[in-house]
Parts: C-alpha cells; structure tokens; sequence
C-alpha cells in the first residue's frame, strides 16, 4: 500500500497542475472567508443594529463556531480539486499509462487502489488547508480561547467526507468518459446547473412529489452533511424549524454519503477488472 | 527444461469480428521469437492478452510454466505499441517509475539503459519535448530496466531512422546471445529473419505457422538455374523432371523440389549433355518474405 502511494507520488509531484491548485486553494479559502468575515464586520459594526446583529449572529469566526462556518464557505470550492481529480485520471488515458502501469507489473486492483489514494490526497490536502484557514481566522477574527478549540473539531472529518465525496463523482466521470475536457464540462455544468435547478425546483414542489428528495441528488447527499452556519437558524422561527430539521437529517446524511461513494468505489474496481484496456 | 511461454487456444472478438481464432503456440526459452502478420492480423491482440491488457475470451497461457501471475509480468521488459509515459515527466523520472511498479533494476540502471538507448544527454527533458524515436528508444530502455530474461517487443522499430533501426537490430541480437528470450512482433520481415530464430505467422486471428525459422521457411528446395538463353532452359528442364513446379524469377529459373530431394549436380550434368551451359546453379532458401506471402495472399 504504502508503494503504492509513493509511486502515486512520483507521479504528481512535478505535475504544475498540482502545484496550481494548490497555490489556488491556498489563496482561494481564505479569500472567500474574509469576504464572508467582512460582509459579517459590515452588519455588527453598523451604527444602531450592532449589538442586536452580534446576539443574533455571535462570532461565527470564533472558536469553535469557526470549524462550522469555514467548512461551510470553504466547500463552495469543491470545483478547484475536482478540477484536479479528473485531470489526474484522464492523464492516464491521455498518455496511455493506465495500460502501461498494467505491462509493467501493477494488477487491475492495484491501479484502481492508486486512484482512490490519489483522491484521499487530494481530499487530505484539501482538508489540511481548510483546518489552517478555519484556526487562521479564528485568531485573526476573535480574541482566541484555547478552551473551546475542539469543540466542533468534528467538522474537520466532515469537511473530509464531504470532499473525498463529491471529488469521488467528479472521479468517476473522469474515469468513463476519458476526455478531461468532457468530463470537466459534464462536472461544471452539472454541479454549479443542473443539480442546483433541480434542487431548488425539487424543493418547491416538495408537497406534491412527496418531501424533499433534492437530498438524495449526487452533490446533494454529502452537501447537506454541513449545513449553514449556526447563526442562520437564529431568524424567525420558520427558519428555526427548517434549520433544525436539515441538522437532524446529518446523520443519514452522512450514511448516504459513504454508502454512495462505496458503491462508486466498488462500481469502478469492478469496471477496473473486467473491462479490456 | 519449460517453455517460457506457452499459449493455448487463446481467442478475442470485437462483436462478429474475430481478433483471434484459438491460437496455440509455445516460446522456447533463449528464442528469438518472431510474431509475424498484415496489419490487423492480431499480434497486437496478442500481445496485450499476454501482458492483461486485454481479456481473452477463450483460452489461457502462462508464463514461467505458471498461470498468469502479477509477478510474471514484473520480470518482463515490454513495449507494446507505444511509447506510454507522463509526459510533463522527464526520461528519468518516467524510468522511476517503470522502476518502482516493476521492481526491476534501481538508479544506476535508469542511467545504465539511458546509455544503451542513446539519451543520456536528454535524461532531464520532459518527454513531450521528444522526438517519435527517442520516445521509442526510451520506451526500450523502459524493456531494459533491471536486464529482465525475458523481452517483449511490439514493433520495436517504429519511428526510427535507419541508423536507429540497425542500432535496434544490432541491440536485439546483443541481448539474444547473451541469453534471453526475446518475443517480436514486426512488420518488418527482413529485420525479423535476420534475428529471429524462431516465428509464428497470424492472418486475420488465426495461426498460419508457428516453430524454428529452419522449419517454417525449408519446405522446399529452391534450385535458382540460368543460362544465356533462359527460354531454351526451361523448354529442355520441363523435359527432366523431378521437380514439383518451376516458374521464371528475374533473370532465372526456379526449380521447387521436395525437401532434401534437389541435386544440383545431376542438374548441372543433364543440362550439359543437351548444350546448355550453366551460368548459375544455386540452392537457395526460401526468404521469409515469399514465405509470408505465401500464406498470407489469398
């Protein structure tokens, strides 16, 4: 396993790609937060509304509301390591070196399981930037109280899943299509298009199709595993409800999230073994 | 002593099309086996079921006298019919990797091969800066890694310039006499009868022959005779028989006998005693090339 995951590492350690997302990633979270940060400053700092916005909103940069919020914000971004995942596996068909890591001694298993480790990295990285982002803002915003650091450290894991689930999708569309030109169009359109209409009409027509299915949409599943920040539900009490009901249905959120990407895994090794190369 | 390859009955189809037809043959170890055939005749096919690229649908083989193992594959140098490397990757680079998947030879090796295949000097350029043929001398070198026993070559000539294919030819024989089992698919008859000991021609998915070169080519005997006038020749030699067919070839006569049953001096002696002088008399092998020919036109 572990040669596995060095060779995988030979292979995208001089890949700009990588190197592109990254610095992107690196510049793109904690843009998005001080944006977020700012729009929050705006409202608590203004004259008249200011303590009735700070009770209403508390900080959702501080610790330990900041693992929520910058999960929250940060998952908006999915698309920059997607972009990633499915170059890395159309490379292989582009340059042909799926069929040469075969010749060259690797099993079908063997191949599929450095794919999938190529997306835990992916993930992990992903998941490392947002933790330092999510402590960086909590110093930089709030006075910083080491008693509540870990309080919702739980959202680093869920951040977690939340990635390695849907770059498990973007994945699998650059694994049966090839083309990475495709497979990125196919990605964008449906996850910023096709999946949002479709949930938002899904919702409003929720009544007479039965409930809110929207949530079993592919994106859907693993998205609404971090639901809006805590401050949301603190609005009216029809927002109340419905923010209470979208954190009571995380749990199974979270079930239909492992249990979709363990089927997508499962689908792609067994496609792996007994497709022709 | 066990074959090093032994394929039984092996057949692959593209819907109604039949890519192989139960193709059965054996690889001796320390042969220099020749995979011969048209364009889409399947040693391509072939290749790539040896290497599990692809599925054959009926059929096995096994390498080393085992049945198809990861390992077998690791202990084989193969190119098969491109050069396949990360092409933002210099050579080396690509070669540690080869390396590390295969777990043949280590860092002294990759520079050992990039010496061998000539690009030394262009070990840190990315490959997509390569030329048609250093790709395919770095694929080569990719085979040579760890001096395997056992090479697997489709095409090994591609897109290299004559300079390059002697070189390659020269490089085959080399690796054949210092003992290993080399198997080759080519188009290229000459190079393959110039070093192959041993060869399997495939049309359209089926086996024409396989075995020694000796075998395949030495059905007949060939007797080339010419005389100043080569009409009068072949009027008086259809009168002695003997022979099972003689036709005009160039600027001689072809006289085709049973194996082992020409005798040129009884030739020569029947020719002189009806006034014809003999310019040339000579028994020659059949090319590899008439051969193929031979079984492959419909």
């Amino acid at each position: 396993m572990f040669s596995l995951l060095q060779i995988e590492w030979l292979k995208i350690k001089k890949y700009p790609a990588f190197w592109a997302m990254l610095i992107i990633v690196l510049l793109t979270y904690p843009a998005a937060n001080l944006m977020f940060y700012n729009v929050y400053l705006n409202i608590t700092t203004q004259k008249g509304t200011d303590m009735l916005a700070k009770m209403l909103l508390g900080n959702p940069f501080a610790f330990p509301e900041t693992w929520h919020t910058v999960a929250y914000i940060s998952s908006f971004f999915v698309i920059l390591p997607s972009i990633l995942v499915i170059m890395l596996v159309t490379n292989e068909y582009q340059y042909k070196t799926q069929r040469q890591n075969i010749i060259d001694g690797w099993t079908r298993r063997q191949f599929m399981t450095s794919k999938l480790m190529d997306v835990l990295i992916v993930s992990g990285i992903t998941t490392i930037l947002y933790t330092l982002v999510a402590i960086g803002f909590s110093i930089y915003a709030s006075t910083f109280d080491t008693t509540k650091i870990w309080d919702q450290s739980y959202y680093i894991g869920l951040f977690f899943l939340q990635t390695f689930a849907q770059l498990t999708i973007a994945f699998l569309l650059g694994y049966l299509i090839k083309k990475a030109f495709i497979a990125l169009g196919i990605f964008l359109f449906y996850y910023l298009i096709v999946e949002n209409i479709a949930t938002g009409y899904i919702k409003m027509k929720a009544e007479k199709i039965g409930g809110d299915i929207g949530r079993y949409l592919p994106f859907e599943i693993s998205d609404r595993m971090i639901v809006a920040p805590a401050f949301i539900g603190r609005f009216g009490k029809d927002i109340k409800t419905a923010y209470e009901k979208s954190l009571s249905e995380v749990p199974s959120q979270i079930a239909l999230s492992l249990l979709l990407t363990t089927a997508i895994w499962a689908f792609c090794f067994f496609m792996h073994r007994k497709k022709d190369l | 002593m066990h074959p090093i390859l032994t394929i039984t009955g092996v057949s692959k189809n593209y819907g109604k099309l039949t890519a192989l037809d139960a193709v059965s043959f054996e690889v001796p170890a320390g042969a220099v086996f020749g995979i011969l055939g048209p364009n889409g005749s399947g040693k391509t096919t072939l290749l790539s079921i040896l290497l599990d690229v692809l599925h054959a649908d009926t059929g096995k083989f096994s390498w080393f006298g085992n049945t198809p193992q990861t390992n077998n594959r690791k202990q084989i140098g193969s190119l098969l019919e491109t050069p396949n490397f990360y092409h933002y990757l210099s050579a080396v680079d690509n070669l540690k990797i080869t390396q590390a998947i295969s777990g043949r030879g280590d860092s002294a090796d990759i520079d050992k091969v990039l010496e061998i295949v000539k690009l030394a000097e262009r070990k840190k350029s990315k490959f997509s800066s390569y030329s048609l043929g250093m790709k395919q001398r770095l694929a080569i070198g990719a085979a040579l890694l760890g001096n395997p026993d056992v090479l697997v070559f489709d095409e090994p000539t591609n897109g290299l310039d004559p300079v390059g294919i002697a070189e390659i030819r020269d490089l085959i024989k080399s690796l054949a006499a210092s003992g290993k089992t080399i198997i080759m698919a080519s188009h290229l008859l000459d190079e393959v009868e110039k070093v192959c000991t041993h060869v399997a021609i495939l049309k359209k998915g089926t086996l024409l022959t396989a075995g020694p070169v000796d075998e395949v080519l030495a059905q007949e005997d060939i007797v080339e005779i010419a005389a100043s006038n080569n009409d009068a020749l072949l009027n008086t030699i259809e009168l002695m028989g003997g022979f099972s067919k003689v036709k005009k070839h160039d600027n001689c006569l072809q006289l085709f006998y049973p194996i082992g049953t020409a005798q040129l001096e009884s030739i020569n002696k029947y020719c002189f005693e009806k006034g014809i002088t003999l310019q040339q008399l000579q028994l020659k092998k059949k090319s590899l090339e008439t051969k193929f020919f031979e079984l492959t036109n419909d």
